[in-house]
């Protein structure tokens, strides 16, 4: 299904839902379009080339809004879409009001970020640079059993908005992403795994030997871990680590989670709520980003802010609904999931500070960095903020990086780690999350609870 | 859709080249849900998705395309792309195609597709009410309904003409309580491929007080301690524990590729000899169950460990043949934007012969599990942490205080051998697991069981 044919259903839609009954309705249009590639042993394992699109309708009725999707663009579509929201709606009694959108000044907006570079993208070049890459992992170490995992994958996103309203939007995207993860046989025998990803726009960008020297760090770095004595640790979150760990709690900063009594930072918009060392700012069209977003998926324009400015908590997210109900402007942070749309961010940047890694390592002496938590769907009250996770790293002996860990569990409650930030290094690196990147370096959070079971002093 | 001449031309497309086995795999599902939050029903949405995936083969290299596209050129063309990509030396046949083997797990007296949602939004409402009034600690209270069916058609190369439907309805209630900045929840969701009589049934007011006392209790509780102890894990989803540790290592998934720490080891003891465990995708109305596998292969109940010793691995077709093994039925996908591979069903520790009681009545120390939260492994080392939603202390073989933010981690090969009592009352339970398929609906389960020693991640010392 392509753009052209769905603009034209989405009219007719539209149209129809307005002589339907709806007060106001809306339809939006999303392909995915994706090819990707999986390496194994020396071949192409399995090869993926698709192209899936989803038809969205949303109107409004009573002040209730319904929602029904398809991926069938038929005359008989057009019933089905406008009957079932219709009865959604009737079944609705959400006290708080919808909205269909339209900015008079906005409302032709089309802005493509694909660009020439994607064509590059084929069977012939990913299984070239797969199976050059997996040679080249393999020859890192001859303790390396296999790499488990090799994949490469791009695709593009076009987002078409129409409403009754008479706001008409597009926009596209493009990337490419690789992933890699290999095993390694420990001299006591035992298995340790580790791997490192990149993302980008172009092919020809991808730097083989840098990313063949942070792989090393990640899986050959890990021989020898062991677990550690339990106790409190001074701890550097470690920039992957550090977004992982902020992104299991970012519900807690958007409105709706706010308004419906699930977030400690409802009403405290303007308190301080994180240490003086710590900014945190949204930046949709941001210049280092692979994925700018000009307007969100309810034709808002998106805007530039401070979340959390200096340990001052700035602003939360907010979308139309949200926005209303506190009796604000939408911030440009509604985004689809799934069917009903929800405040999402967009590119994410935590302000660098002064210090390398090595630095912060330096500054803290004796303690830990964690670079890798696991169970985060699991171990975390994303409510209270207590965490408890297993995770892996190093100790930090004597200013240094020290031995690899492994098998221990930290725990802590999120709000009091924001609060007791220490430092913010300035190894920023961006990693894909919400609908867009977190562009963040290491931090070093203060003190961390510990568990492990070493016996030994080491 | 489900055109058998339009799949045929589908596979013969597929087959031009050097493949030894095509797929087509075409789906249609339907979705309609209902969530409320402190009684206003807050979303209520419909949809209808379907699609085509192609699969080729030749030996283990594989060939993936699909399309939300059903048209019948757009198909052909993704099929000719996809036999241009695969790499092999010889050219397959294609088999005449059977005569179509319609299966189904579900056992519906009244399909929930067909109930109005105004009678499931009177429904959750009830839970509402009663959560609201039952304490002024409880602050919020969130339920739904989802339900959805889906047909999925597959033939292959091998003549294989299979359609298994399946229906499932999933129940959630969430409730919340709350003590100065502290928010804690209880919640249950149970899943079933039965009909909505299943809903209608259900002792939701009981199991709505029951998620009200667990938020109450753990609001209201300190922290769990950290240390090595034993650790009892309560029945039902207490097996996310094996799920999560042993499961996923037993799937050629990751035992294909040589990459889990069961390889190779058919025969051998990997588990506590009080131990037996099944992968049973027959249970008729079971949450996890399905006819025919995502394959076109019917499905089973496979005995996963037999008194501790490995007997079965989860074996799909791309599997078999890294294994020179057969395949067992249990490929999966979440839809047809997958390709399909080795997945659990109903996945559960067998009964064994201790009474509930004297398990705890043998722990003179230990933390009782008794709400497991989700949980993760790694296949390659067996890393695995778990979250428990409820738990208590045991001192002197009875339950003492309960503690909250417990989180469970050790090693998968090593659990299982330190299981050192098994209960006699197994339950299985409700669940969504997530791998490289997608998301598949599984139930999880056991007996009440205990573990001689797991690393328990709290905050007290």
């Amino acid at each position: 299904m392509d753009i052209k044919t769905a603009e034209k259903f989405m009219e007719k839609l539209v149209k129809a839902g307005t002589e339907y009954g709806f007060e106001e309705c809306e339809a939006s249009f999303s392909i995915d379009k994706s090819m990707s590639m999986d390496i194994l042993k020396g071949e192409v394992a399995s090869f993926e080339n698709s192209a899936t699109s989803t038809l969205s309708f949303r109107g409004l009725k009573n002040g209730q809004m319904g929602y029904c999707s398809t991926n069938i663009l038929d005359d008989s579509s057009i019933d089905y879409l406008l009957k079932s929201a219709m009865e959604n709606c009737e079944v609705l009694n959400d006290e708080d009001p919808q909205f269909i959108y339209c900015d008079e000044n906005n409302k032709n907006l089309y802005f493509s970020q694909v660009t020439e570079a994607y064509e590059k993208n084929t069977y012939k070049s990913f299984s070239e640079l797969g199976l050059s890459l997996e040679k080249a992992i393999l020859a890192l170490n001859d303790r390396i059993d296999a790499v488990d995992f090799l994949s490469i994958a791009c695709g593009t996103g076009p987002y078409l908005i129409i409403n009754s309203k008479g706001l008409h939007s597009f926009r596209d995207t493009d990337g490419i992403s690789l992933y890699a993860g290999a095993r390694v046989t420990d001299s006591d025998g035992s298995v340790k795994s580790g791997g490192h990803y990149w993302v980008g726009k172009d092919i020809d960008d991808f730097d083989m030997d840098k990313f063949l020297e942070t792989f090393k760090e990640n899986l050959i770095g890990k021989m020898g871990a062991r677990s550690s004595k339990a106790g409190s640790y001074k701890t550097i979150l470690k920039r992957e680590a550090f977004q992982q760990f902020f992104m299991v709690f970012f519900g807690n900063f958007t409105a709706t989670t706010m308004q419906r009594g699930l977030s400690l930072l409802a009403d405290r918009e303007g308190e301080k709520i994180a240490s003086d060392a710590f900014t945190l700012k949204e930046v949709p069209m941001y210049d280092k980003a692979l994925t700018k977003i000009p307007f969100d998926d309810e034709g808002v324009l998106t805007t530039e802010k401070a979340i959390i400015d200096k340990g001052v908590f700035a602003t939360a997210l907010y979308d139309l609904k949200s926005a209303y109900k506190a009796g604000k402007a939408s911030t440009g942070n509604g985004f689809r999931n799934g069917s009903a749309v929800s405040e999402m961010p967009t590119n994410l940047i935590v302000e660098a500070g002064e210090k390398s890694f090595d630095e912060l390592v330096e500054e803290v002496g004796e303690g830990i960095i964690l670079t890798d938590l696991s169970g985060l769907h699991a171990g975390v009250n994303a409510i209270s903020g207590d965490f408890s996770l297993l995770c892996e790293g190093y100790l930090i002996e004597n200013g240094k990086k020290g031995r690899p860990v492994e098998q221990i569990t930290v725990a802590g409650n999120f709000y009091d780690v924001i609060k007791s930030i220490k430092s913010v290094g300035n190894d920023i690196i961006n990693v894909p999350s919400g609908e867009g990147e977190f562009f963040t370096p290491s931090v070093y959070v203060g003190e961390l609870a510990i568990s492990g079971d070493d016996e030994s002093n080491q | 859709m489900f055109n058998d001449s339009d799949c045929q031309r589908i596979l013969e497309e597929a087959m031009s080249t050097t493949a030894d086995f095509a797929e087509v795999y075409q789906e249609v599902a339907e979705v309609k849900s209902v969530s409320l939050l402190n009684g206003q029903v807050i979303r209520a949405a419909t949809g209808f998705d379907s699609g085509t995936g192609i699969r080729l083969l030749s030996g283990t290299n594989s060939v993936y395309v699909y399309s939300s596209d059903n048209d019948i050129e757009v198909l052909l063309k993704l099929a000719r792309e996809a036999a241009a990509a695969i790499k092999g030396s010889d050219k397959g046949k294609i088999e005449a195609l059977k005569d179509l083997c319609k299966t189904s797990k579900a056992t519906i007296e009244i399909d929930p597709m067909s109930v109005p949602k105004k009678d499931m939004v009177d429904f959750l409402r009830k839970s509402a009410d009663y959560a609201l009034s039952y304490n002024p600690l409880i602050t919020q209270a969130a339920s739904g309904l989802a339900a959805t069916t889906r047909t999925a058609k597959i033939i292959n190369t091998r003549g294989v003409n299979a359609e298994d439907t399946t229906k499932r309805i999933r129940l959630s209630v969430e409730t919340i309580a709350t003590k100065d900045n502290e928010k804690q929840s209880g919640r249950v969701a149970p899943g079933t491929m039965r009909g909505y009589e299943f809903i209608n049934e259900y002792p939701l007011i009981d199991k709505t007080r029951e998620c009200c006392e667990t938020a109450l209790r753990m609001v209201n509780a300190g922290y769990a301690p950290s240390a090595k102890m034993p650790v009892i894990l309560g029945n039902g989803f207490g097996g996310v524990i094996f799920h999560e540790a042993c499961g996923h290592a037993l799937e050629a998934t990751s035992v294909g590729i040589k990459m889990s720490y069961f390889t190779d080891m058919l025969g051998e003891q990997i588990a506590s000899p009080i131990v037996s465990a099944r992968d049973n995708a027959l249970i008729d109305g079971a949450w996890g169950s399905y006819g025919t596998d995502d394959e076109g292969n019917a499905s089973s109940d496979l005995l996963l460990i037999e008194n501790g010793i490995l007997k079965n691995y989860l074996i799909d077709e791309l599997g078999a043949r890294r294994m020179n093994a057969k395949p067992t039925g249990c490929a999966r996908r979440q839809n047809y934007s997958y390709a399909p591979t080795s997945r659990m069903s109903n996945t559960y520790i067998c009964n064994g012969e201790s009474d509930p009681k004297d398990i705890i009545a043998n722990t003179e120390y230990g933390l009782y599990c008794t709400q497991m939260g989700g949980g993760s492994v790694d296949t390659s080392t067996g890393d695995f942490n778990f979250a428990a939603n409820e738990a208590f202390m045991i001192r002197n073989g009875k339950i003492a205080e309960p503690v909250r933010g417990a989180t469970l981690i050790g090693k998968g090969q090593e659990i299982l051998k330190n299981i050192d009592m098994v209960g006699n009352d197994l339950e299985i339970s409700a669940g969504m697991c997530g791998s490289v398929s997608g998301g598949v609906p599984v139930t999880v389960g056991q007996p009440t069981i205990r573990v001689s020693s797991i690393l328990v991640g709290g905050r007290e010392a």
